[in-house]
C-alpha cells in the first residue's frame, strides 16, 4: 500500500477518492495529482467540497474508498509522515493573538522541531514583506493581510515540499492579494508543490498551472491555467451557480 | 524524555502568556491557602481549647479533692475532661470533628446520658462544613480542572488553529500532551503548595504527605482525562463544559445524596437523644424502686459486690452509684445498636464511595488525618474505657466499704487522649509479638 515515496512522480495524488461524513457523501470519485514544482487549483462553490479534500489530504476525513497519496504514502497509514511533508495554511490564518508575529512562529516551529536562528526567521519576514516593526508585536494588532503573512512565513520556515493552502486570498485586499500569487509562483519555482483551494477563478488563473472544477464533491472539469482564455466559462459559472440553485 | 521536557518547557511558557489560566491558577493557589488557613486556624483552636481545659479541670479537681472526703461525694463533684487531639494531619481534612463532639466533661454518673448530651453546635453551621483542604480538593478543584481542560481543543477548533496545531506538531502528544502535563503540573502546585507549607509547620508525617500527594494527583488525573475525553472532539466550549459541570453535580452532590439517603433507609438507627431518654429516665424512676430492685440489677452485672450491705439509714452512695450504673445497662442495647448502626452506616457509605470520587476522596483524608467517623467511634469508646476505670477505682470504697484514704487519688485514672493512643498501639504490639 505504501511505497517508498520520494520516487513518487506525483507529490499529491487522490484516486477514486469517496469521502462520506454522517452517510452524507462529501467527495465522489475524486481523481487528480499534482507533480512536484505544480500549482494546482481546486475551484468551486461553498460546498463544493473544496476544503473536504484538503482535509482528506491532512488526514482530518478518511475515505470511504480509493486513496489519497503524499508523495506516494497513504495519508492515512502514514499519517506523521506525510504531514511533516506538508504546510497547511488554514483559511484565516489564525495564529495566537496574544503572542507576537516571532513567538508564533517560534511556537509553531517547536512544536514541529524544526530549529531556525533568529536571521532565518527575519529572513522569512522578508521574503513574505513583513514590516520590521511589525515582527515583535502581538497578532491582535496585525490585519488579515498580516497574519497571512506570518503564517505563509511559517509555512516557508518548515522547509515542507507541499503546500496546502485553503482560501489563502479571502479577505485580502488587491495588493496583498498579488503579493501573495508571486509568492506562491516563486514558492512552485523552487520546487514547492502547491494544492490550493479557492473560489477566486481570476486569483487561480494567475498563479496555478492546472485548475480543477468542483461541483457537488466531483471533478467537473480540469483546465491547464496558461489557456485560461478558453476555460469553459459557462462550466465554471455553473459550478458556482449550482450550490445557489440547491439551497434555493 | 528529554525531548518531551523540551515540549513541556515551550508549553509552560505558552501557558504564562496566558491570563486567563494565570488568573485561574492564582484563584487556586488563593483558595487553598484559604482553606489550609481555615485548617490550621481550627486545629490550633481545638488544641489551645484543649490545652485550657486540661488546666481547668486540673485545678476544679484539687478544688473538689480538697473540698470533699468521702469517696461518694470525691466522685460525685470530681470532673475528668476527655478529649481527642487533633492529628498533625487534621488541618487538611477535619472531617468528622465538626459535627462529633471531640471532649467532653465526664463524672463517675450515668455514662450514655454524658455521652450524648454533647455540646451540640449550631447544627446548620455543621452541616455546611468547614471549608478545609479536603473540601477544597474533592470538591473545588474538578471545577478548576474542567475550566483548564473543557476547551483545550474545543477552543483551538472554534479558533481555527486546531488543524494547523495538529498538522504542525510532529506528534500529538508533543502537543496535547505536553499542554495537559503542564497544565495539570500547575494545578497541582497551586492547589499542593499551601499544603506543604501548613504540614511541615504542623510536623506532619512524610508518609501522610506523600499519600495525600498521591491522592490528589490520582484524583487531578481522573478529572483531566474526563474532561479532555468529553471536550476532544466538540467544537464548542460551553456545550463541553456543560457536560463537565454535569457530571461534577453527578459526582459530587446527586451520588452523595442518593447514597445517603439510601443508607438511612436501609440502616435505622436510634437516636442519640433516645439514649439519654432511656438512661435518665431509669435513673429517676430508681429514686421510687426499692433499693433491692436497683442492688439485684447491679449485682447481676457486678457479682464481687454481692456483699453489699443493702439497708442503709436515708441516702447512700452506693445505693445512689449503682442505680446510675444500672440506667447506663438500661440503655445498653440502646446504645449498642446505635454504635452498630452508626458502622454499619460508615461501612455502607464505602460503597456508595466507590461510586463518587470526590467522597471516596473525602473518606480517604478523613480516615488519614484520623478525623472521620471512626476516630469518632474510637474516641468513644475511649471514653467508655476511661469511665469504666473511673468505676473501677471508686467501687470498692463504695461498695466493699473499705477504709478511704485521700492518699489513693493519687492513682486516680486520667484521661490522657496521647497516653491512650500509646497504650492501645502497646497492646497492638504485645498482642502481635
Amino acid at each position: 500500500m505504501t511505497n517508498s515515496g520520494s520516487s513518487a512522480k506525483y507529490l499529491l495524488e487522490a484516486k477514486s477518492l469517496c469521502v462520506s461524513i454522517d452517510n452524507k457523501n462529501i467527495l465522489s470519485s475524486l481523481s487528480f495529482s499534482v507533480a512536484k514544482g505544480e500549482v494546482y487549483a481546486l475551484l468551486g462553490g461553498n460546498g463544493a467540497g473544496k476544503s473536504s479534500t484538503l482535509k482528506t489530504f491532512l488526514g482530518f476525513n478518511l475515505p470511504s474508498s480509493g486513496k489519497v497519496l503524499i508523495d506516494g504514502d497513504e495519508v492515512n497509514e502514514s499519517l506523521d509522515k506525510v504531514r511533516r511533508k506538508t504546510a497547511y495554511l488554514p483559511e484565516n490564518a489564525t495564529l495566537y493573538p496574544h503572542l507576537t508575529a516571532r513567538e508564533n512562529v517560534e511556537y509553531f516551529l517547536s512544536l514541529a522541531e524544526i530549529s531556525k536562528s533568529q536571521s532565518e526567521i527575519d529572513k522569512a519576514f522578508e521574503r513574505v514583506s513583513l514590516q520590521n516593526d511589525a515582527r515583535d508585536k502581538q497578532l491582535q494588532t496585525f490585519s488579515k493581510g498580516m497574519r497571512q503573512k506570518t503564517a505563509i512565513a511559517l509555512a516557508i520556515l518548515r522547509n515542507a515540499p507541499i503546500f496546502l493552502l485553503d482560501e489563502p486570498t479571502s479577505g485580502l485586499d488587491p495588493v496583498a492579494i498579488d503579493e501573495f500569487n508571486n509568492l506562491v509562483r516563486e514558492l512552485a519555482t523552487s520546487g514547492a508543490t502547491v494544492l490550493m483551494v479557492t473560489h477566486d477563478v481570476y486569483g487561480a488563473c494567475q498563479v496555478a498551472n492546472r485548475i480543477g472544477l468542483l461541483r457537488h464533491g466531483e471533478l467537473v472539469g480540469q483546465f491547464e491555467a496558461k489557456q485560461n482564455e478558453k476555460i469553459d466559462t459557462e462550466l465554471v459559472h455553473a459550478a458556482f451557480a449550482q450550490r445557489q440553485t440547491s439551497e434555493v | 524524555m528529554v525531548a518531551f521536557t523540551k515540549h513541556i518547557a515551550r508549553e509552560w511558557r505558552f501557558m504564562l502568556r496566558q491570563r486567563y489560566v494565570l488568573i485561574l491558577l492564582v484563584c487556586a493557589f488563593i483558595l487553598s491557602s484559604f482553606a489550609v488557613f481555615t485548617g490550621v486556624s481550627e486545629v490550633s483552636s481545638q488544641r489551645q481549647t484543649i490545652e485550657r481545659l486540661k488546666l481547668a479541670d486540673e485545678t476544679d479537681r484539687l478544688e473538689a479533692q480538697a473540698k470533699y472526703d468521702d469517696p461518694g461525694s470525691l466522685a460525685y463533684y470530681t470532673f475528668h475532661l476527655s478529649y481527642s487531639e487533633p492529628s498533625n494531619l487534621a488541618f487538611a481534612a477535619l472531617g468528622e470533628r465538626d459535627t462529633y463532639p471531640w471532649k467532653h466533661r465526664i463524672r463517675m454518673l450515668a455514662l450514655e446520658g454524658q455521652i450524648y448530651e454533647s455540646d451540640a453546635q449550631n447544627a446548620e453551621l455543621a452541616q455546611a462544613g468547614k471549608i478545609d483542604f479536603t473540601f477544597v480538593i474533592a470538591a473545588l478543584s474538578p471545577l478548576l480542572l474542567i475550566l483548564l481542560f473543557h476547551d483545550l481543543s474545543a477552543n483551538e477548533r472554534t479558533s481555527g488553529r486546531h488543524d494547523l496545531l495538529v498538522t504542525t506538531a510532529k506528534m500529538k502528544i508533543h502537543l496535547w500532551g505536553a499542554r495537559i502535563v503542564v497544565r495539570l503540573l500547575a494545578v497541582f502546585l497551586c492547589l499542593l503548595l499551601p499544603f506543604y507549607v501548613a504540614a511541615f509547620i504542623s510536623d506532619t508525617a512524610w508518609s501522610s504527605i506523600a499519600l495525600v500527594s498521591l491522592w490528589c494527583f490520582a484524583y487531578f488525573i481522573f478529572w483531566t482525562l474526563i474532561s479532555v475525553y468529553v471536550g476532544r472532539k466538540s467544537s464548542s466550549a460551553p456545550r463541553v463544559a456543560s457536560a463537565l459541570i454535569a457530571i461534577w453535580v453527578l459526582f459530587v452532590f446527586i451520588l452523595p445524596i442518593l447514597g445517603d439517603l439510601a443508607i438511612k433507609q436501609a440502616v435505622h438507627s436510634p437516636k442519640g437523644g433516645d439514649i439519654l431518654m432511656v438512661q435518665r429516665e431509669a435513673v429517676n424512676a430508681a429514686w421510687d424502686l426499692p433499693v433491692e430492685t436497683t442492688m439485684d440489677a447491679f449485682v447481676a452485672k457486678h457479682p464481687k459486690y454481692a456483699n453489699y450491705k443493702k439497708e442503709h439509714e436515708g441516702f447512700n452512695w452506693g445505693w445512689y452509684y449503682a442505680f446510675q450504673q444500672v440506667g447506663d445497662q438500661t440503655a445498653a442495647n440502646l446504645s449498642q445498636a446505635y454504635a452498630d448502626a452508626s458502622q454499619r452506616k460508615y461501612d455502607f457509605a464505602a460503597y456508595v464511595a466507590m461510586l463518587s470520587p470526590p467522597m471516596l476522596l473525602q473518606r480517604k483524608m478523613t480516615r488519614l488525618a484520623n478525623s472521620d467517623a471512626i476516630a469518632a467511634f474510637q474516641y468513644e469508646k475511649e471514653i467508655r474505657s476511661f469511665h469504666a476505670e473511673l468505676r473501677e477505682f471508686y467501687y470498692p470504697w463504695l461498695f466493699l466499704e473499705n477504709d478511704f484514704d485521700k492518699a489513693v487519688l493519687s492513682d486516680l485514672p486520667n484521661f490522657n487522649n496521647n497516653e491512650n493512643q500509646h497504650k492501645k498501639q502497646n497492646k497492638v504490639d504485645t498482642n502481635e509479638r
